[in-house]
C-alpha cells in the first residue's frame, strides 16, 4: 500500500506549485498533475490523488476558483483559475520560498568549505 | 465564503469533487488505452497511480468541515447505535456507573454545602470565634472553652483588632399564652449580634445598644420560621407582645428566612446583663463571635488576645490565672463535628466510583475484543489511531453521561436522607441539594469516568496487530491473552479496593457495636425522661421551685407502671455543668487553679432510677434537705484521684460556685459516662442535692418504669399538668433513645459506609463474574479438548475456580496492604479498637474471598457442562 500522503514535499509546496502552474494558464486537475510531473522532469513523484485535498484547501481560502467547462479533447473538466488573492498569495509564498532556499543554500555551502 | 454558506453549499461541493475525481480517472484510463494498454489493465494502473480514491475524497472533504466537532457528532451517533444494539451491556454499564456517580454526587453535595459553601453572612471569612483556653491543670485535654461575661466585656473594650464582638448565650424559653405551652430554643445575644454577622432582619431591626441593658431587654427578634408558624407571617407583628418564661417581650424584628444561627434558634433576646451578672468572671457560659478589622490578620488578632489575657490573668488571678484565648475562623468551627466523617465518606464513594469505572472498562474491553475485526477493517481503510481512540472513548463517555443523569435521580433521594439527618447537627440551616456546583461536578466526573473507563480498552485496541486481527476468525480464540491479562489486573484491583472499603465499614460496624454495648455505668433500659423548666418569675423562691419539682415527682411516682422517679440537671452522655471544686486534703488555691469536675444536681432516688451502683457509704435521702448539713456523693475515680489511700467518707468538698459551707462526702458511686459513650476515661464527678441548691429552674425528670417507657408519656404529661397547667412538657424520650442519639453520628457514618462498601462488593462481584464468564467462553475450545482427553468435570471446575481464586487472593493481599495505610485516616471515628484491628481484617478478607468464589461458581459450573463435540465446532 502506498503512503496516503506525499511526504517528500514541505508543507505548502504543492499548493505553491499549483498556484504557479495555473497562473500561467487555467487547468483542470488531470492536466495539472501531468504538467507538474512533466516540468519537474519526473523528479517530483506526486501521487495524483493528493492534489485534490490541496485544491480544496485553495478553493476554501478563495485563492483559486473552479468552473466546469469542456476541454479541447471534448471532455467535461473542472478548470481552476487563479484569483487576485491567489496571485498575491503566490507572490508572497514564492519570495518566502526563495529566501528560505537562499538560507539553506548558504548553510550547505558553508558546510562544504 | 462564510461558514454559513459553506454549510449549505457543501453537498454541491462534494458532488463536484466526486465528479471531478471520476473525470480524472477516466481521462487517465483513456490516455493509457490510447497508448495501447488493454482497458482492464489501464483501469488498474490508473487507480494505482491515483492512490486511495475514498481516502482522497475524504481528505478533500475534510477541508470543508469543522472536523473535530463533526467527527465527534458522527462518533456519538455511531456510539448510540452500537449501544442500542447491545441493550444488556448498555444497561449493566449505565447502572453500574449511575450507582458509582450517584453516590459521589450525593456525598459531594453534602460536602459542598457543608464544607465549601461560604456562610450566609457578610464577608464570612472575616468572622471569628474567640474561645477561652482553660488551664490544663484543671481541664486536661480541653483546648476550647466558653467565655465568662466579665472577660467578654474586657475583651470587647480592650481589643483594637476586632470591629465588633458579640456574646451569645444558649437557653430555652417557656412560651405561654399562645395555645399549648411550649419550650422554644432562644439565644440571648449582645446588641452587636446581628451587625457582627452582617444579617439584616427582614422586618424591624436588630437590638439597640440601650436594649442590651437590664430593665430594657424585654424585646425579641423572631426567626422567620417562628414568625410564620406563630404569627402566620403577619406584617404587623412588630410591637406585639409574647410571653417567654412569664415575662412579656415586644417583637422588634423578624430575621431573614433560613437564619437560625446558632443551632436552630427560634428567637433572640438581648443579654441585658445586670451589674451583678456583668461582674461574673469565673463562670463561663457564652460563645463569642467577632469580626476582624479589615487590615488585621488572624495572627495579629491572636497576639492581641494573648496580651489582653495575660493582663487579665494578672489583674484577676483568682478567676483568670491560666485562662488564655484562642481566635479561630467561624467557618472552620461550624462544621468541624461532621467534617472528618464526611471526608472519610467522600473517600469511600471515590473508591466505589473507581470500582464502577473498572467494571465498565472491563465490559468495554470484553466487548471491544469482539470488535477487533471491525476496528482492523476501519484501520485498513485508513482510520487513524486517534479516530479509533475517539470512537471507543465516545462510547464509554456516552454510557457514563447517561449514567450521570440517572445518578442525579438516585442522588436526590440519598441527599434528602442525609440532609434530614445531619441538619440538626449543624450550627445553622443549610440548603443541601442539587445546585449548579453539584450538577457541574456530576457532569465533570461523568465525562472523566467515561474517559478513564474507555482509556484502557481503546489503548488496547489501537495497539492490536492489524494483520493478526484480520486473519483471526471471530477473534475468540486464545490469542486474546493480553486482553485477558488486562482484565485480570482490573479484577484484582477491584477486589483490593472493595476490601479497603469493606474493612472501613467493618471497623465502623464494630465501633458501633462496641459503643452500644459499652458499659456506661448506668442501666438505660426502661427509663423515660422529660425536660422540666420553670421560670424564676413564677417561682421566685427556692422553696417554691423545689416544691414544684417535688410535687411533680410525687405525682409521677404514683402512676401505675412507674417504679420510681427522680430528677437530674443533665442526663448521662449529654455533658453538662463543669465546676471548680475545693477538695479537702488538697492545698488551698485560687479558683483558677482549682480542679474542674462535672457536677450534677440530683434528687433522692436518682441512683436507684439510673441503677448507678453505690460503692461505699450511703445514698442521699429526703432527710438531706435545706436545713440539714450539705452532703455530696463522689464517683469512684474522683475518690481515687483525691484520696487515693484514704477513706473518702466524711471528707469534704466545697463547690466553689455555691455559697455556704463545704459538703460532706456521704457516699461513693460508680463512674458514669457523662460526656458520651465514646469518652472512655473515667469521669471524676460529684453529685449534690437539689434540696440544698440555692436555685433550681431546670431539671430532667427520669422515670424508671416496669412497662415500656414510651407508653407512659401521656400519663407523665398529665401528671405534670396537674401540678402546673402552663408547664411545657418537652424532650420526652426514653433513655435508650438518649443513648442512641449520642451515637447517632457514628451510626449514620456506619450505615453510609456500609452501604457504599456493600455497593463496592456488589460491583466487584459482578466484575469477577463477568471476567470469569468471559474467560470460560474464551476457553471453551481448550476445555472441550481437555474433556475430550478425559478431564473430569471436577478438574474443569477446579481449573476455573482456581483462576478466580488467584485473582481474588492477589486483590486481597494488595487490599490488606492498602488498608493498613488507609484506615489510619479514620482512627478518630473509631472507638474501642485499633484502626488495624486484626479481627476485622481477617473476617472481612474471608467474606470477600467467599463472595469472589461465589461469583466464580456459575461460570465454573458452566465450564463443566461444556460438550466437547460442540466446543470443538465452536468458532
Amino acid at each position: 500500500m502506498k503512503k496516503p500522503r506525499q511526504r517528500d514535499l514541505f508543507p505548502g509546496a504543492l499548493e505553491m506549485m499549483i498556484l504557479r502552474t495555473i497562473k500561467r494558464q487555467p487547468l483542470h486537475g488531470y492536466a495539472l498533475v501531468q504538467h507538474i510531473k512533466r516540468t519537474s522532469n519526473d523528479l517530483l513523484q506526486i501521487e495524483e490523488g493528493s492534489l485534490y485535498p490541496a485544491l480544496q484547501r485553495l478553493l476554501k481560502d478563495e485563492l483559486v476558483k473552479a468552473e466546469w467547462s469542456i476541454s479541447s479533447t471534448n471532455r467535461r473538466v473542472r478548470t481552476y483559475k487563479l484569483t487576485a488573492k491567489g496571485a498575491k498569495h503566490l507572490e508572497h509564498e514564492v519570495s518566502r520560498f526563495e529566501m528560505m532556499l537562499e538560507g539553506i543554500t548558504r548553510v550547505l555551502a558553508r558546510g562544504e568549505s | 465564503m462564510n461558514w454559513f454558506k459553506q454549510l449549505f453549499s457543501r453537498r454541491r461541493l462534494y458532488a463536484d469533487l466526486s465528479d471531478e475525481i471520476q473525470q480524472h480517472l477516466e481521462e487517465k484510463i483513456e490516455e493509457l488505452v490510447a497508448s495501447g494498454m488493454p482497458r482492464k489493465e489501464a483501469t488498474a494502473a490508473a487507480r494505482r497511480e491515483f492512490g486511495n480514491v475514498r481516502l482522497t475524497e475524504e481528505d478533500s472533504r475534510e477541508v470543508w468541515r469543522w472536523s473535530g466537532v463533526e467527527n465527534m457528532i458522527e462518533d456519538i451517533r455511531y456510539g448510540l447505535r452500537v449501544l442500542r444494539k447491545s441493550p444488556g451491556f448498555t444497561a449493566v454499564a449505565v447502572l453500574t456507573l449511575a450507582l458509582g456517580i450517584g453516590a459521589n454526587t450525593a456525598i459531594f453535595s453534602v460536602v459542598n454545602t457543608v464544607l465549601f459553601q461560604p456562610l450566609p453572612f457578610r464577608n464570612p471569612g472575616r468572622l471569628m470565634v474567640v474561645w477561652h483556653t482553660p488551664p490544663q491543670k484543671s481541664f486536661p485535654g480541653i483546648t476550647k472553652f466558653v467565655v465568662s461575661p466579665a472577660n467578654y466585656l474586657d475583651w470587647r473594650d480592650q481589643n483594637h483588632v476586632f470591629e465588633q464582638m458579640s456574646a451569645v448565650g444558649f437557653g430555652k424559653f417557656n412560651l405561654t399564652g399562645m395555645g399549648q405551652p411550649e419550650s422554644v430554643e432562644g439565644r440571648a445575644v449582645s446588641a452587636e449580634f446581628f451587625s457582627v454577622l452582617g444579617v439584616q432582619p427582614v422586618l424591624g431591626q436588630g437590638f439597640l445598644e440601650e436594649e442590651d441593658r437590664p430593665g430594657h431587654g424585654n424585646v425579641v427578634v423572631l426567626s422567620h420560621d417562628f414568625w410564620q408558624t406563630h404569627f402566620a407571617a403577619s406584617k404587623d407583628v412588630l410591637g406585639r407582645q409574647i410571653k417567654l418564661d412569664d415575662k412579656s417581650y415586644e417583637v422588634v424584628g423578624v430575621a431573614p428566612a433560613k437564619f437560625d444561627f446558632p443551632f436552630q434558634a427560634k428567637l433572640w433576646v438581648p443579654l441585658a446583663w445586670t451589674e451583678k451578672q456583668r461582674a461574673v468572671r469565673g463562670n463561663h457560659g457564652y460563645i463569642v463571635i467577632a469580626r476582624l478589622k479589615p487590615e488585621i490578620d488572624m495572627k495579629k488578632a491572636q497576639s492581641e488576645m494573648d496580651t489582653i489575657s495575660a493582663r487579665l490573668a494578672q489583674q484577676y488571678p483568682v478567676d483568670d490565672a491560666g485562662w488564655g484565648a484562642v481566635v479561630l475562623r467561624l467557618n472552620q468551627q461550624m462544621f468541624q463535628q461532621v467534617g472528618p466523617a464526611l471526608l472519610v465518606l467522600f473517600g469511600a464513594v471515590g473508591f466505589v466510583l473507581l470500582i464502577a469505572c473498572t467494571n465498565v472498562a472491563n465490559l468495554t474491553l470484553a466487548k471491544a475484543l469482539g470488535r477487533r475485526k471491525e476496528i482492523a477493517v476501519r484501520t485498513a481503510l485508513g482510520a487513524s489511531r486517534g479516530r479509533i481512540l475517539s470512537l471507543v472513548l465516545t462510547e464509554t463517555v456516552l454510557i457514563s453521561v447517561v449514567g450521570g443523569v440517572l445518578a442525579l435521580l438516585l442522588a436526590h433521594f440519598v441527599i434528602e436522607a442525609i440532609a434530614n439527618f445531619i441538619g440538626p447537627q449543624l450550627p445553622l440551616a443549610v440548603q443541601i441539594g442539587l445546585d449548579g456546583w453539584v450538577l457541574g461536578f456530576t457532569l465533570a466526573i461523568s465525562i472523566l469516568t467515561g474517559l478513564i473507563a474507555g482509556l484502557a480498552p481503546s489503548w488496547h485496541l489501537t495497539r492490536a496487530n492489524l494483520n493478526e486481527s484480520l486473519k483471526q476468525g471471530l477473534g475468540k480464540t486464545d490469542a486474546d491473552s493480553s486482553g485477558g491479562r488486562a482484565r485480570s489486573v482490573f479484577v484484582a484491583a477491584e477486589v483490593a479496593v472493595s476490601l479497603v472499603l469493606l474493612i472501613g465499614a467493618g471497623l465502623m460496624i464494630r465501633t458501633l457495636y462496641l459503643l452500644r454495648n459499652a458499659n456506661s455505668g448506668m442501666d438505660a433500659r426502661n427509663i423515660l425522661t422529660v425536660t422540666l423548666g420553670i421560670s424564676s418569675e413564677k417561682y421566685p423562691a427556692v422553696a417554691q421551685q423545689n416544691g414544684f419539682f417535688n410535687q411533680v415527682l410525687e405525682q409521677v411516682r404514683a402512676l401505675p407502671g412507674v417504679e420510681f422517679a427522680s430528677a437530674v440537671d443533665s442526663l448521662p452522655l449529654q455533658g453538662g455543668s463543669i465546676q471548680p471544686v475545693a477538695v479537702e486534703g488538697q492545698p488551698v488555691v485560687p479558683m483558677a487553679d482549682q480542679p474542674e469536675v462535672p457536677v450534677r444536681l440530683i434528687s433522692p432516688g436518682y441512683l436507684r432510677v439510673m441503677r448507678i451502683p453505690l460503692k461505699q457509704g450511703r445514698d442521699i435521702t429526703e432527710a438531706d434537705n435545706a436545713k440539714a448539713r450539705p452532703v455530696i456523693l463522689v464517683s469512684e475515680s474522683f475518690a481515687r484521684r483525691f484520696w487515693p489511700n484514704e477513706n473518702p467518707i466524711g471528707k469534704h468538698v466545697k463547690l466553689t460556685f455555691l455559697p455556704g459551707e463545704a459538703s460532706e462526702v456521704v457516699g461513693v458511686v460508680g463512674d458514669v459516662r457523662l460526656n458520651g459513650l465514646s469518652v472512655t476515661e473515667p469521669v471524676q464527678s460529684v453529685y449534690h442535692v437539689m434540696a440544698q441548691n440555692p436555685q433550681t429552674t431546670f431539671m430532667r425528670l427520669a422515670v424508671r418504669t416496669g412497662i415500656p417507657p414510651a407508653s407512659l408519656i401521656s400519663a407523665v404529661t398529665e401528671a405534670i399538668h396537674r401540678v402546673d397547667a402552663d408547664e411545657p412538657v418537652v424532650g420526652a424520650q426514653t433513655m435508650d433513645a438518649v443513648v442512641d442519639e449520642s451515637i447517632a453520628q457514628n451510626r449514620l457514618n456506619m450505615i453510609l459506609l456500609s452501604a457504599f462498601a456493600g455497593l463496592a462488593l456488589l460491583l466487584a462481584s459482578i466484575g469477577i463474574y463477568g471476567v470469569q464468564a468471559y474467560a470460560v467462553r474464551q476457553r471453551t475450545r481448550e476445555v472441550g479438548i481437555r474433556v475430550a482427553m478425559g478431564a473430569q468435570p471436577a478438574e474443569v471446575f477446579r481449573l476455573i475456580i482456581g483462576q478466580g481464586l488467584r485473582l481474588a487472593t492477589t486483590g486481597i493481599v494488595i487490599g490488606l496492604a492498602a488498608s493498613f495505610g488507609l484506615t489510619r485516616l479514620m482512627a478518630s471515628q473509631l472507638y474501642g479498637l485499633s484502626a488495624t484491628d486484626p479481627w476485622t481484617f481477617i473476617c472481612v478478607s474471608i467474606v470477600l474471598l467467599a463472595v469472589a468464589l461465589a461469583a466464580c461458581f456459575i461460570p465454573a459450573r458452566r465450564a463443566t457442562r461444556i460438550d466437547p463435540v460442540v466446543a470443538l465446532r465452536y468458532e
